[in-house]
């Protein structure tokens, strides 16, 4: 455990070194991504000027859901997307077997020799969101409810690090599981919108199965002291556990898919 | 190559895309979550009113499948495609053999454009009839009318992605152009949020842009919210606008053919 930790410096400090080596393509990426999420968040914001609020937020309300949204997911996709998208490819190519015998955690290996700093550009434009929206809404803030929104925020970023490894997971056994990334993303882009406007068996969904409610709404619903639907006075602690529990389901696999990993072939 | 050879490259891509049936099921099931949390959306904006600025739920229940999973098809592929070629040096290839690069992309691409429709749009459309409902056309004209602008709108979306892929040949990425064009239609096309329901002056300068042509006006046609002269008209200058984007494409495509710089090898 310990001489796994110990090279993840300079897992990352290589990752880093070569994405560098791009460095106007690095700089180019961060703009179109963090544009093009401004343009979408226009876009809702022009909505709302013209409906007033959308099932009950308005949209410093929405700001601030929004820029939760965009954080935290930022946050755990950068320890897991790119890194668990590939490994569909690595199976196929016979790659993913020099990985498992390296002298680490295959796992840590994966996170940190693919560290996304492709991010930043997210990151940036989620907390300058987030630092307008937390003036404007109406919370009164205190250390505790502070304490609640940070460690809210770490939740969700490991229940997104925790679905993708799983999804990147399942390709050591099915051998293709992008196509299930399809499935995240659709749900991811409904964790954007309050939940409370969708129909039922969906919010269940959001809850349960595909558990993105808790990515952004009920951390800030919470927050801003608006109800949650299924969950009304838990959502508070259930939001600080669905991190933890998502990534002990997500380690659980890992180790499951691992141990009934064959390789994709002869 | 004889112009007859290009129909086989469609066929090939839609052929192709049979094998992988699991992207299909996700893809539907994706367009399905995405649709309904559309309609959710404009449920809850409305907010019981019967209509707004003269539009109602049903009509905007209808336009959100229509500017969505039909007219907003998945571009990014054909920016994929050209990065890919240009990064890979696999363009070499292509200029090597008897063939037009864009008209085979033009192609490839429709090919993609048309399994997509059979597999995904039409089932998804039919769940969305079945259970929410949709509106017909608003009239035998508009809903004839619908199909030349859903060709504008699907070659306007091509050309614009095929420019945006050119240009990798410069940039040697086409990553950050396919995030750049994605803003651009989010907030142009209509996409998201029809022009009616902008502010006045957004909605004037976003109505002459080509990206209206997209989504926004194809999808107003059918609910018949041009007359018969506007919908002339707007044709007209759709067409317009194709022109101008499919000579900017060959331009571009006749400088990235001697500007071609293959690493490796």
């Amino acid at each position: 455990m310990s001489r796994s930790l110990a090279v993840v410096p300079h897992l990352v400090r290589m990752y880093v070194s070569t994405r560098m080596e791009y460095r106007g393509a690095m700089l180019l990426a961060w703009f179109a991504q963090a544009l093009s999420y401004a343009a979408t968040y226009t876009a809702i914001a022009l909505l709302l000027l013209r409906f007033g609020n959308l099932g009950g937020w308005t949209w410093s309300e929405m700001a601030l859901l929004l820029s939760f949204h965009l954080l935290a997911y930022s946050l755990g996709a950068s320890l897991s997307f790119t890194q668990f998208r590939d490994i569909e490819e690595k199976v196929r190519l016979g790659t993913f077997d020099a990985v498992l015998i390296k002298p680490v955690s295959p796992w840590v290996y994966l996170v940190f020799s693919g560290l996304n700093i492709g991010y930043v550009g997210h990151i940036i434009l989620a907390v300058g969101l987030m630092a307008w929206s937390v003036t404007q809404v109406g919370v009164n803030w205190s250390i505790l409810s502070a304490l609640y929104f940070v460690a809210g925020l770490l939740s969700a970023a490991m229940v997104t690090a925790a679905i993708m490894t799983m999804i990147g997971a399942t390709a050591l056994v099915w051998v293709r599981s992008k196509h299930l990334f399809s499935i995240f993303f659709g749900f991811w882009e409904l964790a954007r919108y309050p939940l409370n406007i969708f129909p039922v068996p969906l919010q269940i969904l959001m809850l349960t199965i595909a558990p993105l409610g808790f990515l952004a709404f009920v951390p800030v619903a919470v927050t801003l002291g608006k109800p949650v639907p299924l969950l009304g006075d838990w959502a508070g602690p259930a939001s600080l556990l669905a991190g933890p529990l998502a990534v002990l389901l997500g380690a659980l696999h890992w180790r499951h898919c691992i141990q009934n990993y064959q390789g994709a072939g002869g | 190559m004889r112009a007859a050879a290009y129909p086989a490259f469609a066929l090939t891509a839609f052929q192709s895309r049979l094998v992988y049936r699991n992207q299909v099921w996700a893809s539907a099931f994706g367009d399905l979550v995405s649709i309904f949390a559309r309609i959710a959306i404009w449920t809850a904006a409305f907010a019981g009113a019967t209509q707004v600025d003269g539009i109602t739920l049903p009509e905007m229940v209808t336009y959100a499948l229509l500017s969505g999973p039909l007219l907003y098809w998945e571009y990014s592929r054909v920016l994929y495609d050209v990065g890919d070629a240009v990064r890979t040096g696999d363009v070499a290839v292509f200029l090597l053999k008897p063939l037009h690069y864009p008209s085979y992309l033009l192609s490839t691409h429709f090919g993609h454009f048309a399994f997509e429709c059979v597999a995904i749009v039409v089932p998804v459309a039919l769940i969305v009839g079945f259970t929410v409902g949709l509106l017909p056309p608003a009239s035998l004209f508009h809903g004839l009318m619908f199909f030349p602008y859903w060709a504008v709108s699907w070659l306007i979306l091509f050309t614009l992605a095929c420019l945006c892929g050119l240009l990798a040949f410069w940039l040697l990425t086409a990553f950050s152009l396919e995030w750049l064009l994605m803003a651009i239609m989010s907030l142009f096309s209509g996409a998201i949020i029809p022009l009616w329901f902008l502010p006045t002056p957004l909605a004037t300068i976003f109505g002459y842009l080509p990206f209206a042509w997209i989504s926004y006006y194809p999808a107003a046609v059918y609910l018949g919210k041009l007359d018969p002269t506007a919908t002339w008209l707007h044709l007209g200058i759709g067409l317009l606008w194709l022109g101008l984007l499919t000579a900017a494409v060959l331009a571009l495509w006749g400088k990235a053919r001697t500007r071609l710089v293959v690493q490796g090898g």
